[in-house]
């Protein structure tokens, strides 16, 4: 932008004192100054290992579902490991209040369910 | 060297890398507002005729930009940082404005020149005679005046260019308008301002 000469005259006299203004600041506001300079640095220091975490969150997140991808394809096979009915039928056997001396006699009934499955019984 | 070996080669040259360049930045940034904070000070203190305040928006236009915008290129920083300075600068007159407008309700209003000190008392500095000091504080103050009175873009146009020896492209940055904008801001600026000092400025 192309000034005419006397305006640049002002300008040229307007920064000329604003930059004197400058100088005399005094050693008081310098100070402060100086103080909030250092603050704002530390900012800095305080953003920083925020942000290195941020540059990771991607491949975090990439992991966390490769994870949890393994983790359903593992579902089945933990399905079929445990044997729902049979554990069911375990449970209801002992809900149904048979006598607890069954379980002194726990060696005869496990030799008779041998038997029965090797079709020596019934 | 092992794979292990290599490994932590790679991982410590890494890390090296990242705390260089944050150091690096740390650097830059130290050097940029130790270059531009007393200019910025002394237009914020013109804006808002109260040092203690200026002195808040520029620290406050500092850790902002040390938060936001660090990772911009450094040519990019000085109207980055004026224009958050003049958010500030304007956020505290719609504040003062409010503020006013309540004591008003209340029948008292603030009279901000009451702490203003604008003659130091030190000697100097630069060697002038007394007289010729005199004269330029009182040029100067009623310069600061004049600018005070300007509408507000048009001060932050005459500030920002004069001033802080933008050109018209940062200053359109640091205003947030265009390029025009500016030179029309400035040109009005220069126009109210030689008018209301051309006499004690012959």
């Amino acid at each position: 932008m192309k000034m005419p000469s006397d305006e640049k005259q002002f300008a040229d006299k307007a920064k000329q004192l604003f930059d004197e203004s400058v100088e005399e600041l005094d050693a008081a506001t310098l100070s402060r100054l100086n103080r909030g300079r250092h603050e704002a640095l530390a900012e800095l220091e305080r953003a920083t290992p925020m942000r290195q975490w941020l540059r990771w969150a991607p491949a975090a997140g990439v992991a966390t579902a490769a994870v949890f991808a393994v983790m359903l394809m593992q579902q089945p096979a933990i399905d079929e490991a445990i044997d729902v009915p049979g554990a069911a039928a375990d449970f209801e056997f002992l809900m149904e209040g048979h006598s607890l001396e069954m379980f002194e006699d726990l060696e005869f009934y496990v030799l008779m369910d041998g038997l029965e499955e090797n079709g020596h019984v019934g | 060297m092992n794979t292990e070996s290599a490994v932590f080669v790679v991982s410590w040259s890494g890390e090296h890398s990242i705390r260089t360049n944050a150091l690096d930045k740390e650097r830059q940034l130290n050097r940029f507002f130790a270059e531009v904070e007393r200019r910025a000070l002394r237009i914020a203190e013109i804006a808002v005729r109260d040092r203690d305040d200026a002195l808040d928006i520029v620290q406050d236009a500092m850790i902002k930009l040390a938060r936001n915008y660090v990772q911009r290129p450094e040519k990019e920083w000085t109207p980055l940082f004026y224009r958050i300075l003049q958010n500030g600068v304007r956020d505290w007159h719609r504040r003062q404005a409010v503020r006013n407008r309540v004591m008003g309700w209340f029948g008292r209003s603030r009279d901000d020149d009451g702490d203003y000190d604008a003659i130091a008392q030190a000697p100097d500095p630069m060697g002038r005679t007394p007289d010729e000091e005199l004269a330029n504080r009182e040029a100067m103050t009623g310069l600061e005046a004049a600018v005070g009175r300007l509408p507000g873009r048009q001060r932050e146009a005459f500030m920002l260019r004069t001033f802080e020896g933008l050109d018209v492209a940062d200053t359109a940055t640091a205003m947030g308008c265009s390029e025009g904008s500016v030179k029309t801001h400035y040109s009005r600026a220069i126009h109210s301002l030689r008018e209301a000092l051309g006499e004690h400025w012959q």
